[in-house]
């Protein structure tokens, strides 16, 4: 034990001098490892593009300290935002979003998060979009090649949806497409992306709402087929799929931000070195390349633009739940 | 004959120079994550991922499933030595390691471990080699009921075991199955029992803080109570005898290395699983078929090898719906996944075609890796057993030191330390009243599983328990479940076949 204990204790402090730098002289850097909180699970959407992000900051030393991303998935973000919210002041520590620190204040009054006093928001570097994902050789979804066959034959049959756990952004969207369009589906909930794309492809659901990453695999092989992506435009990743707009059902439009926030009650200066810092990660070559071929679209956003969309997006939120309930 | 050419390329681009020191460098860090409690495969391989935007896809899969690897094996040096489970994937190597360390056959416990770990590794990256596409069917269909089912199994094995005491079995499988239900629901998204409103519970109760609580702090209590801090843990001798005997130990644990090899490689390419509830299984099953299966717990090898074969059979196939499906079958390969995507690959059916240099390589360095660690760790087991020279008054407040880090390096949060102190003194409490604690620890890991596939298959049935039962519908989960009832109650009927059986012989 001693001798590889040393051994190890080795390498792991020579790994730790290497990637900590010495700190520049700018108004405000890093004084230590600047937590990243992840409010999702290891392995998911939020969890990939964090530690993208601090791949990139590490690869070309965008940063004077080390990014570390620690994931605190409980309670539907609720324990991170709960982290971060007693972290006030706290020059060190940034938050990850994924759309459930919009809906977690509203379903939990009980933690009694204020979203809008809790937080700083920094930038908006990406937005994910949904699409409506069918298996090629789905029993229960055969002959089913458009949008509006599937809007079809959801009505008549009670389907079986696969999401990623209950008051997730999936689960809202099928309840705002049962307004819309007048189906209902059996909602059965797996843990993450991943296991939902499997349950479908696995002949357990009939369809699911996922990201274009989530179903990739899936897609590019061929053992499933998106019927419509919820955006204005097409996306160059899926050339055939189209968008929703062009169905002519515009109000079928939903978006996951992926965006930074810090804890409330830092200094102008703070937020004005990590927003630049998220800038020059944003145009990062590396960056781009990456979110581009998943799918996703890259639309940087800060200041009073970004203010704006979260309250419009917050206000959404909070009418999609209550009209869910 | 195809495979054949591919994995000779796998096994070469793993043997080239640069590939090759990665592989060791990664087994040796593999090695001390392992073993420290706490730090784990998953936390090892988080660490590590940027360092691989430096390096080709190829090294960075081979380095880090080396880290993966070596962490199987490492995990089982601190069951042993310390008592304390190194990682969660080698809780269930204390239930016999410690023992049999604690009667003086450290070696042999170390052997088995060591042993063990390359016999189930190697089995199933040959399983892997040979049946990855048709094993990716079967985890392709492998759903909630089937999941569900195969869970009662694994409960079945431990409340079927003629030996315990079965009211005190399910009472303490019901502690674990109770503490697993805190945190967040999975159907409602709602917090579940947030005891006082205190936020450390939202994120549930981590199942290392209770193994490292009962196992580490509970039987360090244990140990000052029994010897009033005279430990004496003689027999430290390293010869050629110790050694024979080391591998004489072996032969009795044939079954244990099947059973560890199959059943983990199984358990482990079912999505969500992992190494953790296969070597838990593993050590149930093997004690369940043994014939001495009063002697597990006293210290048997048998007791080691099962799990210690489950956890590296079962890593290496948690890697092949990684692969070839795109979802993670252990936590570590959620976190390699998301690895495989920022490299700029796409997991998913068509990867064997596209990247075959990257598959074949990875499964290459599998064989490369299973042998050094192998290497690595007879070689230094005399290193290991220095530890046993340590006198108990400076052990005892290391062992502490690292139960504290190693409840607190998980969440990085001081509520799971005090919650390991707690479960720690409660350990103590129910071993002095003669519970199995085991049973709880086995709950609590696949207490969340079990609820989920549960929960997912009502959902799909409409509230029908029918779901598992039905032979033509759902074929391979009711197999599975009737399986588990005769399990269930085999010990029941156990003593009335033998008095028939003796009758037929006697007559």
């Amino acid at each position: 034990m001693s001798i590889i204990k040393k051994l190890a204790l080795v390498v792991v402090s020579l790994s730790l001098v290497a990637v900590s730098s010495v700190s520049s002289a700018k108004p405000f850097s890093p004084k230590k490892p600047v937590e990243l909180i992840i409010p999702a699970g290891q392995g998911g959407g939020a969890d990939e593009i964090a530690r993208l992000v601090q791949g990139v900051i590490e690869k070309n030393d965008y940063a004077s300290k080390p990014v570390i991303p620690i994931n605190k998935s409980g309670g539907s973000g609720g324990e991170a935002m709960t982290y971060v919210k007693k972290k006030a002041g706290d020059e060190h520590t940034l938050i990850i979003t994924l759309n459930n620190v919009l809906t977690t204040p509203v379903n939990q009054p009980e933690l009694g998060i204020d979203f809008f006093n809790d937080f700083t928001p920094l930038a908006r570097l990406i937005t994910d979009t949904f699409l409506v994902w069918i298996a090629t050789e789905g029993k229960n979804t055969a002959g089913v090649e458009t949008f509006d066959d599937f809007i079809n034959l959801a009505k008549g049959n009670g389907l079986v949806m696969g999401g990623t756990g209950s008051m997730s952004e999936d689960e809202l969207l099928l309840g705002m497409m049962r307004g819309q369009f007048g189906f209902d589906a059996k909602y059965v909930p797996y843990s993450g992306g991943g296991a939902v794309a499997k349950g479908l492809v696995g002949g357990e659901s009939d369809f699911t709402l996922n990201n274009p990453s989530e179903q990739m695999g899936f897609y590019q092989s061929g053992d499933s087929k998106a019927l419509v992506m919820m955006t204005p435009e097409r996306n160059p990743a899926f050339p055939e799929v189209p968008s929703s707009y062009e169905l002519g059902y515009p109000d079928l439009e939903y978006y996951m931000m992926r965006a930074f926030m810090a804890p409330a009650g830092i200094d102008a200066e703070v937020e004005k070195y990590y927003t630049g810092l998220l800038h020059t990660v944003y145009h990062d070559d590396e960056f781009q390349t990456f979110n581009i071929d998943d799918g996703k679209l890259m639309s940087w956003l800060e200041g009073f633009g970004l203010k704006d969309f979260l309250a419009i997006e917050y206000e959404k939120h909070g009418e999609i739940i209550k009209n869910f309930n | 004959m195809e495979t054949v050419g591919f994995l000779l390329d796998g096994i070469f681009t793993s043997l080239q120079w640069f590939n090759l020191a990665l592989l060791i460098f990664g087994c040796l860090i593999g090695l001390f994550v392992g073993a420290m409690p706490g730090l784990g495969s998953v936390n090892g391989v988080a660490i590590l991922i940027p360092i691989t935007f430096i390096i080709p896809p190829t090294a960075a899969i081979i380095f880090l499933a080396a880290v993966y690897y070596g962490a199987m094996y490492g995990g089982a040096i601190s069951s042993v030595m310390l008592g304390i489970p190194g990682a969660s994937t080698a809780v269930a190597t204390v239930f016999d390691g410690r023992p049999l360390a604690v009667k003086g056959e450290a070696m042999t416990a170390l052997t088995a471990a060591a042993v063990g770990s390359f016999v189930g590794g190697t089995v199933s990256v040959i399983l892997f080699t040979l049946f990855a596409p048709p094993l990716a069917e079967v985890a392709l269909r492998f759903n909630a009921p089937e999941t569900f089912a195969l869970m009662v199994m694994a409960f079945a094995t431990f409340v079927g075991l003629g030996g315990d005491d079965v009211p005190k079995t399910i009472f303490s499988i019901l502690i674990g199955l109770a503490l697993s239900t805190i945190g967040l629901d999975l159907i409602t998204g709602k917090p579940r029992l947030i005891f006082f409103n205190i936020p450390g519970f939202l994120h549930g109760i981590n199942f290392l803080v209770l193994a490292i609580g009962i196992y580490g702090i509970g039987e360090m209590l244990w140990t000052l109570e029994e010897t009033k801090g005279k430990v004496q843990m003689s027999k430290l001798s390293v010869n050629m005898k110790e050694v024979g005997r080391a591998f004489g130990a072996l032969k009795k644990t044939i079954m244990a290395m099947n059973i560890g090899s199959f059943l983990g490689f199984f358990v482990g390419i079912l999505p969500a699983a992992g190494a953790t509830p296969a070597s838990l299984m593993s050590y149930g099953i093997t004690k369940q078929l043994s014939k001495n299966s009063k002697e597990f717990g006293e210290g048997v090898p048998a007791g080691v090898v099962a799990p210690e074969c489950a956890n590296n059979s079962a890593s290496t196939g948690s890697m092949l719906p990684m692969l070839t499906l795109g979802i993670p079958g252990s936590p570590t390969t959620a976190i390699l996944l998301g690895g495989m995507i920022l490299w700029g690959l796409t997991p998913g059916p068509l990867l064997f075609t596209q990247e075959p240099e990257f598959v074949w390589g990875l499964i290459g360095s599998l064989y490369i890796a299973n042998f050094f660690t192998l290497v690595l760790n007879i070689a230094l087991i005399p290193a290991f057993l220095m530890v046993l020279r340590i006198p108990f008054a400076i052990l005892a407040p290391v062992i502490f030191v690292l139960c504290v880090t190693g409840g607190y390096a998980p969440t990085q949060s001081l509520h799971d330390v005090w919650l390991m102190l707690l479960f720690g003194f409660a350990g103590y409490i129910l071993r002095k009243l003669d519970y199995p604690v085991a049973p709880a620890v086995l709950s609590i890991v696949l207490g969340p599983l079990a609820e989920k596939a549960l929960r997912q298959s009502l959902i799909l049935s409409d509230g029908s328990m029918g779901i598992f039962f039905d032979v033509s519908e759902k074929p391979i989960a009711a197999v599975i479940m009737y399986i588990a009832i005769v399990l269930l109650i085999m010990p029941a009927f156990g003593p009335l076949y033998r008095r028939l059986f003796k009758k037929k012989q006697t007559a």
